[in-house]
């Protein structure tokens, strides 16, 4: 029997479990510019990249993991050969920049089109950055497969893809032919510790890297996100300290304040 | 008397629009309260009228352009989100001189698609076996058969799970793109585009999209708009029937496993622990003041940042945040939270927030109303009592 064919679709993006203060907006330009904190792999797609792994562990897969941006940091996408892929895929080209979610997925299709036989694409569920939660849907749109979103779990069995999904009053058991392609939720886990030194291990590991020609792709159909207007959100209250010599007496001044500024 | 914040902000800032949202949101849970409450009213005595049913697809109005809200159902009924999306909808169908329309599916629906007729100028009903349950496949497919023969110039859906596996689909089929989780929508009045406004970047920014190529096609985040006054005029119904059989479906359901069905947001009242937490000891402290704060207030839920939900102290129903619930409580209370991106996106429409915290510089902080720097463990205790001795 042939390897089980895994893509994992894994976007850069700033850290958002940085400190709030690090994003600027540049309202001029329409864009945000992240200040003092590294770029990593969007978290959604560390838990899908999770995902191929434990099915790694249980098959003879292979692991094919693709990213595509403007200008993509090597030394952060290597974290996914770390964690145990076999391949990593970048496509960068300058027509790529700041593209909308329609795009990318056409990007990302065209490249795994080129993958032979694949049975299984992954990808998380949205963006830490933009938080669109489209892309995934939209490359099984364009590759006319069965597409399962949200995914806690998921099993490769005999017959098919077994995949626990979340909804909105729980969860369901769903199942689906391959190939498909699943979006994957934080529910499922986080991506396995990387140790310094499998991280030193992959660093020489060659990286195929595809440009808009090397795809093929028609640059008619690449198409710009229109942002009108971006600016910053700040909710920033004017937070009133509640002060007392222990814990305990701040406790009891809190629950004062609140009768006397009307909160209860 | 409190510092009016609202008021205060209005006069220095009101040509803002970050303001303006920030305000609406702020205001809004009386509102939609009070709305909701006119809703139910209207639902038990809601009249049925016989000629306004309109069998076949005759009788399309095609002088007008139209606005499609995607009804959320919610068991046998209308999810509140719905009279949001309408009151969006209203708001857009007047400023392009569009008519308001509303769109069920669902198998059998024939009492909750007359009742809906009260809020909207038609009504698609497309009442079909195959759409009894939430079937994106399906869905997608019948939703867009309806776009073809309507037209809309913007279809508006709910931000909610299910529809994060629909709304992609659906643009992409009719070829437009979706803006998920749009809190604001303005048409733009020299040109007639719609202008959508959401969160990114965990909320710390707000980006406005220019939509020009029709359907506009956004969802709207819960809570995020006003819910739409009662109308005079019953809506017309008309049935749909979209061309649909099995053969699209192309995932099979194994089983539906329901869980602690938890509503967040419709909570006045929220106790939400973090990472301070730590164990099911400081979670039952919690639950303490759970219980005393249900004497104040009718409604009151436990809620949880990412790391209780990691720890799995918490379900992940009860997770507030970018991937959880976005609520808009009367008070919510953050304990042992630090404040990351990701959970400061869900309480926005908090109206007044209190943290305790051990850390001066959590960034908590920065966006509460009351604050204490403190141990939990002892804040909590010492509030619940007191909170107790005041009632």
């Amino acid at each position: 029997m042939k390897p089980l064919q895994i893509v994992v679709c894994v976007k850069q993006v700033p850290d958002p479990e940085g400190p709030a203060d690090a994003f600027k907006v540049d309202s001029e330009a329409k864009k945000v510019i992240p200040v003092g904190i590294p770029p990593v792999i969007n978290p959604f797609d560390e838990n899908a990249l999770e995902a191929a792994m434990r099915i790694k562990n249980q098959f003879d897969a292979k692991v094919t993991v693709v990213s595509m941006g403007e200008k993509l940091a090597q030394p952060v996408l290597r974290k996914a050969l770390a964690a145990g892929a076999d391949d990593l895929i970048l496509l960068m080209d300058q027509n790529f920049k700041d593209v909308d979610s329609c795009s990318t997925a056409y990007v990302l299709a065209s490249a795994i089109r080129r993958i032979d036989a694949y049975d299984l694409i992954l990808t998380g569920r949205q963006a830490g950055d933009w938080d669109f939660g489209v892309t995934g849907l939209l490359i099984a749109e364009m590759l006319q497969i069965p597409v399962i979103n949200l995914a806690r779990k998921v099993e490769i069995r005999d017959d098919g893809i077994f995949v626990e999904r979340l909804c909105d009053d729980g969860y369901e058991v769903v199942k689906a032919k391959m190939p498909a392609l699943v979006t994957v939720s934080g529910e499922l886990g986080e991506l396995r510790y990387i140790s310094v030194r499998a991280l030193q291990a992959v660093s020489k590991k060659p990286i195929k890297i595809f440009n808009a020609v090397d795809l093929e792709l028609d640059l008619q159909k690449l198409t710009q996100r229109t942002i009108y207007n971006l600016f910053a959100f700040q909710d920033e209250r004017q937070c009133k300290f509640v002060e007392g010599e222990s814990s305990q007496e701040k406790g009891e001044k809190l629950a004062i304040f609140m009768k006397k500024e009307g909160l209860i | 008397m409190p510092l009016n914040r609202i008021s205060i902000w209005s006069f220095f800032c009101h040509s803002s629009s970050i303001i303006e949202i920030l305000i609406k949101w702020l205001k809004l849970l009386g509102e939609i309260r009070a709305s909701l409450g006119n809703c139910a009213d209207e639902k038990a005595t809601g009249m049925l009228i016989e000629d306004s049913q309109v069998e076949g697809m005759e009788n399309i109005r095609e002088d007008k352009g139209r606005i499609l809200v995607l009804a959320e159902r919610e068991g046998e009924g209308i999810a509140s989100i719905t009279f949001e999306l309408l009151g969006a909808g209203r708001k857009i169908a007047s400023d392009l001189r569009a008519i308001l329309s509303i769109t069920l599916l669902g198998h059998e629906i024939s009492d909750v698609t007359n009742k809906t007729a009260q809020f909207a100028d038609e009504v698609y009903s497309l009442d079909h076996p195959l759409l009894a349950n939430f079937e994106p496949d399906l869905y997608a497919s019948a939703l867009k058969q309806l776009c073809q023969k309507v037209n809309p110039d913007a279809v508006l859906m709910g931000c909610t799970l299910n529809n994060l596996n629909l709304t992609p689909r659906l643009a992409y089929r009719m070829g437009v793109e979706v803006i998920t989780d749009c809190v604001e929508l303005v048409i733009e009045p020299e040109t007639g585009y719609l202008l959508c406004t959401k969160p990114v970047y965990g909320a710390k920014v707000l980006s406005t999209f220019k939509l020009r190529k029709k359907p506009y096609m956004v969802t709207l985040r819960p809570k995020a708009f006003e819910v739409i006054r009662l109308e005079s005029d019953r809506g017309e119904i008309i049935h749909f029937n979209p061309v649909i059989d099995e053969s699209l479906v192309k995932i099979e359901m194994i089983e539906k496993i329901k869980e602690e069905s938890v509503s967040l947001n419709k909570a006045e009242a929220i106790v939400a622990g973090g990472r301070g937490i730590k164990d099911a000891e400081g979670l039952e402290r919690l639950k303490g003041l759970i219980k005393v704060l249900r004497k104040y207030f009718n409604k009151v839920e436990l809620g949880a940042s990412r790391p209780l939900v990691d720890a799995r102290l918490v379900p992940s129903s009860r997770q507030i945040g970018l991937t959880g619930e976005k609520v808009a409580p009367e008070l919510y209370i953050a304990v042992g939270i630090s404040g990351s991106l990701q959970h400061l996106t869900g309480i926005l429409g908090a109206k007044k927030i209190i943290a305790i915290n051990t850390d001066p510089k959590a960034h908590i902080f920065k966006v509460a109303d009351y604050g204490i720097i403190g141990s939990f463990e002892e804040v909590v205790p010492a509030l619940e009592r007191k909170l107790e001795e005041l009632k």
